[in-house]
């Protein structure tokens, strides 16, 4: 198609520009108006050999100016596209109506209306005296438009080349959609495959869960632990599945009991893991790893003293080591003979002596939690029992147990409730601090690991 | 602007001035950020002096320690000097249940603690 006198009538400027760059660069001449107004006078300047114009338009619509030009005797004969959205068949009409020679929908392509622009060319209009006036009812309405053959025919054949190409345009997105199906099923399908990839590897880590907390309920004493000459009792609650408390006692030869409470830092599998591992060390079973006995050359068995171990788990736990996990521990060796208790404390909790009527009396010793404080040695405590007498060792979970305004239970309530339990038998006692701590706790429940050990020294036989 | 979450920092002469923005130190995950947070203020620097201002504290769990004793160990291997201060009542017992009131050097607050860094 050789360069041809474009007119422009687009109230958009974008709009226009982005046209008007699209025939420059098929080599047409362009021009362009905002508004049916301003393109009429711009035709009458000179006559452009085709018009393309919006309908929408500020000042004079494209129907308007599609009119003007049409009833124009100098412009009539000059073809005139119309953009239309085409959302109603009166549209159609309307542009009949008006005279208008060609519709292209908006949006469009701009090599479609490089197309349509060629055809219309190609087919000059006819003599204007042929115009004949038609009738046509379209939604239940009669409209009388005149037009000539070539117009109609124009119209025509650009309304079914419209409704091919949106066809077309239906295909495509039609194919688009089923393509997207099958990609949102295979989607789908792989969802389902990682869902049960989750589901069996978060069952195997329930098993693991369960196996660890197997392990860890090894730490503490069998259903059958007891000692001679002395009642021993305890509770251990995790707050979690996996926790950083345990306890136990046992006899570590004919003559001594060992018995402990550790809290190591955290909770969960770094802290139950590092448990686990000083529960190793803290065995009353002559291995090369235990500290609280050893082979003595005579065959025999030698006890080490608390400070003695408290020291060597110091050498072995460094902090630093365990990604900063330390724990606190509270050792005490029995002598059953004489009820004379050795014990050191780690940065643990005093225990607490309910000694005859005397009241309740807390005995600490002084010691750095296991693992701060790289060398040094642990000062030993004792503490000499009289039969009937009661010691309780225990975490922090117990003292420091929250209520919902974030008080601490404290170590008071925790004498005052085994002051005044003194008369029950103690494993009561051990029962009833538990559910003195759980309640403190309500509504939430306690926080932190719970681990209470009582023990009561009766030499000559049980009370 | 506070270049961290957790905590506020600051310099006074060579002491690193470190000051805890949350109330409840509990949490696991906040435990991390804090200690995140204080190695990349304290850099590469070695044996630094360092200040710890627990004013806005109230709540304290005792993981925390662990986090403390880290950092005491790793500011005196530099032959740096690690000091607390503003440790309200309720948190002091966490320290002194565990003995370790007598490893850290704790002040009143930080101008008392910063008179001790000379």
């Amino acid at each position: 198609m050789a360069g041809v006198d474009v007119l422009i009538a687009e109230d958009s400027r974008i709009q226009a520009k982005i046209l008007q760059r699209r025939l420059t660069d098929a080599g047409h001449t362009v021009r362009w108006a905002e508004n049916g107004a301003d393109a009429l006078k711009l035709a009458r300047e000179r006559r452009p050999e085709i018009i393309i114009s919006d309908i929408e338009m500020p000042v004079m619509t494209g129907y308007e100016f599609c009119k003007a030009v049409k009833t124009d005797p100098a412009l009539r004969t000059v073809p005139l596209i119309l953009m239309s959205t085409l959302s109603d068949p009166i549209d159609i009409i309307r542009g009949l109506d008006a005279g208008a020679d060609n519709y292209v929908t908006k949006p469009y392509d701009p090599d479609y209306l490089l197309g349509r622009m060629q055809s219309l060319l190609a087919t000059p209009l006819g003599d204007p005296a042929e115009e004949a006036t038609l009738e046509v009812a379209v939604a239940g309405q009669k409209f009388r438009v005149q037009a000539g053959r070539q117009q109609v025919l124009n119209l025509l054949v650009s309304t079914f080349e419209n409704a091919v190409a949106k066809n077309q345009e239906l295909i495509a997105a039609n194919e688009d959609l089923s393509l997207a199906r099958d990609k949102l099923q295979q989607t789908n399908t792989e969802l389902s495959a990682l869902n049960e990839r989750i589901s069996t590897i978060n069952a195997r880590m329930v098993r693991d869960l369960e196996a660890a907390a197997k392990v860890q309920q090894s730490l503490l004493p069998p259903d059958d632990a007891a000692l001679p000459a002395a009642t021993v009792a305890w509770r251990y609650v995790p707050c979690q599945d996996l926790a950083g408390d345990f306890l136990n006692f046992f006899p570590l030869d004919a003559e001594h009991a060992g018995l402990f409470v550790v809290d190591v830092s955290g909770h969960g599998v770094p802290s139950s893991l590092m448990a686990v591992t000083v529960g190793r060390f803290l065995s009353p079973k002559v291995t090369d790893q235990s500290l609280l006995v050893r082979q003595r050359p005579d065959g025999g068995v030698a006890v080490a003293t608390p400070a003695d171990v408290a020291t060597q788990l110091n050498r072995l736990f460094q902090a630093d080591e365990f990604s900063g996990l330390y724990f606190t521990i509270l050792y005490g060796v029995l002598h059953i003979p004489t009820g004379r208790l050795d014990y050191i404390s780690a940065g643990h909790p005093a225990l607490l002596l309910l000694s005859g009527d005397k009241p309740p009396a807390y005995h600490g010793a002084e010691g750095f939690p296991i693992g701060f404080v790289p060398d040094i040695e642990y000062a030993q405590a004792s503490l000499q029992l009289a039969p009937g007498d009661r010691i309780y060792m225990y975490s922090d979970g117990v003292t420091e147990a929250m209520d919902k305004d974030q008080n601490p239970l404290g170590e008071q309530a925790l004498a005052d409730c085994l002051a005044a339990s003194r008369s029950q038998p103690l494993p009561d006692t051990v029962a009833g601090l538990l559910e003195t701590v759980v309640q403190w706790c309500q509504p939430n429940g306690p926080l932190d690991d719970v681990s209470i050990l009582g023990l009561e020294w009766h030499p000559s036989g049980r009370p | 602007m506070d270049a961290y979450r957790r905590i506020q920092t600051g310099k006074t002469g060579d002491v690193h001035l470190v000051v805890f923005k949350d109330k409840k130190i509990l949490d696991d995950t906040v435990l991390d950020e804090i200690k995140k947070e204080i190695a990349a203020f304290l850099g590469k620097s070695s044996g630094p002096d360092v200040l710890l201002d627990f004013a806005n504290v109230e709540f304290m769990s005792s993981a925390m320690l662990g986090l403390l004793g880290q950092l005491h160990r790793k500011i005196a291997a530099g032959h740096g000097r690690l000091k607390m201060c503003g440790i309200r009542p309720e948190i002091f017992q966490v320290f002194k249940l565990t003995s370790l009131d007598k490893l850290f050097s704790i002040h009143k607050d930080a101008p008392a603690a910063l008179a001790t860094f000379t």
